[in-house]
């Protein structure tokens, strides 16, 4: 079976837009949580906090293929395109990049989602079909950046790739599925080179859904930056944010063969659903899929350093998650950190782009506390959950991802740098 | 409406829409080749130049025309038929 390797990383966040930038910001224990008046004029809306991406920039996108994107198929070019640079490969038909290594576009895969097609525009989309009681005034694009496979199309027109493509979409799992799933493929001996991950815009729309079942931040609203990190007493719920989190995972012997730089080998990933509840997480099940990505990975509990947690600041589903990371790590007191704040939730992007900061964990062999916690009450007792950054070789890490319908994801990187 | 303000409506909207230089917005620029428009782009037209000036046209006479020429004068007699009727 191949082993599989990350060789290329590229994003779109609230901290930067480089992994070594990012890196930096978490580091630092930076946060860009900013306070939203307009959106106090929503009727119901009670959460006025989000994180926006830092500036982009889309200027070499022709209009042609700009006029189909939304700003999440933008973000998700930008960090596609930073990640190919990064593993010094290039995928677009034409491309003249004489310097970058052009894969069999036959045994290549670009498989990325988001939650939905674009909160923007949808709003848009039918506002006016509302307003005008049905099509008219409609622009034959607008659908093209409505549609669930919005951001996977448009990149893959962006980079002018012809090739297999395939758009997952679980909500704040779509990225972590994503890669796991590109990963058994590259296993299964079907392709070579996989582009992995997703992205997700932000708009009131999307802070609504969390707002409505009580997950979101409320407490704090003047001042973002007060808002208390994910596992600590007094967390008041999440702060959605946006971004887009793209790796390149490539067969150990293409890879080698082109002669290309490899940061981590990817053991292994499981995806399971609880089929239990919408909304509450379970943390037997959680726990469950973290035992299958370690089984799958064929790495023990004791050999993980660290476990990058979904934890999203919600009273109930940091609870379950460190419950099942105690359960998946018995004994271990096991370090355990949840970078959603200093980031916020980025939704369909957060498991690629946590990916990416795990491996610049690795590469500055230094652990990232959770931002802004003071006191941790002993129902988490078990595990290690970090306060200060702390200097450490990781070896091997686990990362969790959790999303609405019981979307469980958890998987396990191995240090090759 | 007068021919000009036709003409007026149209460049100001293919200029703001399609991000086209004005210089550009010739009668004799083919849409197309000229203008780089393609299929999509001429049914978004459509909908931008019945916002603008009003004038409903029909899509299998759109679909005949090539150059700018050709649309300017296409609105002018739809418009101007819709007056007579």
């Amino acid at each position: 079976m191949q082993k599989v390797c990350i060789t290329g990383m590229g994003l779109v966040s609230s901290l930067g837009n480089m992994p070594e930038e990012l890196f930096s910001e978490l580091d630092k224990g930076s946060c860009n949580f900013k306070f939203f008046e307009e959106w106090e004029s929503y009727n119901g809306l009670e959460t006025f906090v989000a994180a926006p991406a830092k500036e982009f920039d889309d200027s070499s996108l022709p209009r042609n293929v700009r006029r189909s994107m939304s700003r999440m198929s933008t973000m998700a070019y930008d960090a596609t395109k930073s990640a190919l640079k990064d593993a010094a490969l290039s995928v677009g038909r034409n491309s003249e990049e004489n310097d970058l290594f052009k894969p069999n576009h036959h045994r290549t895969l670009v498989i990325m989602g988001s939650t939905s097609g674009s909160p923007i525009f949808l709003e848009k989309y039918f506002k006016k079909m509302i307003e005008n009681g049905g099509p008219k005034g409609q622009l034959s694009t607008s659908f093209f950046k409505v549609m669930n496979h919005s951001v996977a199309a448009n990149v893959a027109l962006a980079l002018g790739y012809s090739g297999p493509l395939i758009s997952p979409s679980s909500a704040c799992s779509t990225s972590s599925q994503a890669v796991i799933m590109g990963a058994e493929l590259i296993k299964a001996g079907l392709y070579d080179v996989v582009i992995a991950g997703g992205a997700d815009e932000l708009h009131y729309t999307s802070v609504s859904v969390f707002d409505v079942v009580k997950a979101s931040s409320k407490n704090y609203n003047k001042e973002p930056l007060k808002i208390p990190g994910p596992f600590d007493a007094n967390r008041d719920g999440l702060v959605v944010s946006e971004g887009a989190g793209i790796v390149v995972l490539e067969s150990e012997s293409h890879v080698k063969e082109r002669g290309g730089k490899v940061y981590a080998e990817f053991m292994g990933g499981a995806y399971f659903c609880d089929g239990i509840h919408m909304s509450q997480p379970q943390a037997e099940q959680m726990s469950t899929t973290i035992e299958m990505a370690l089984e799958k990975s064929g790495v023990s509990a004791s050999q993980v350093d660290y476990v990058n947690a979904h934890a999203t600041g919600t009273k109930v589903g940091d609870l379950q998650e460190a419950l099942a990371i105690k359960k998946a790590f018995p004994g271990q007191d096991i370090p355990v950190s949840s970078l959603k704040g200093h980031l916020g939730h980025s939704l369909a992007a957060c498991g690629s782009t946590e990916l990416i900061a795990m491996v610049e964990m690795m590469k500055n062999k230094r652990m990232i506390a959770t931002r802004n916690i003071s006191s941790v009450t002993d129902e988490f007792s078990g595990i290690n959950i970090l306060k200060e950054n702390v200097n450490a070789e990781i070896e091997y890490a686990v990362s969790n991802n959790f999303a609405f319908g019981g979307m469980n994801t958890s998987f396990v990187i191995k240090n090759l740098m | 409406m007068e021919k000009q303000l036709i003409v007026d409506g149209i460049n100001e909207t293919l200029s703001e829409e399609f991000e086209l230089g004005i210089d550009k917005l010739t009668p004799d620029a083919h849409l197309f080749d000229d203008l780089g428009l393609d299929s999509l782009d001429a049914v978004d037209m459509l909908v931008h130049i019945e916002d603008k000036t009003g004038v409903k046209m029909d899509v299998e006479q759109f679909q005949k025309v090539k150059t700018l020429g050709d649309v300017y004068d296409l609105v002018a007699e739809v418009s101007s038929q819709s007056k007579l009727n």
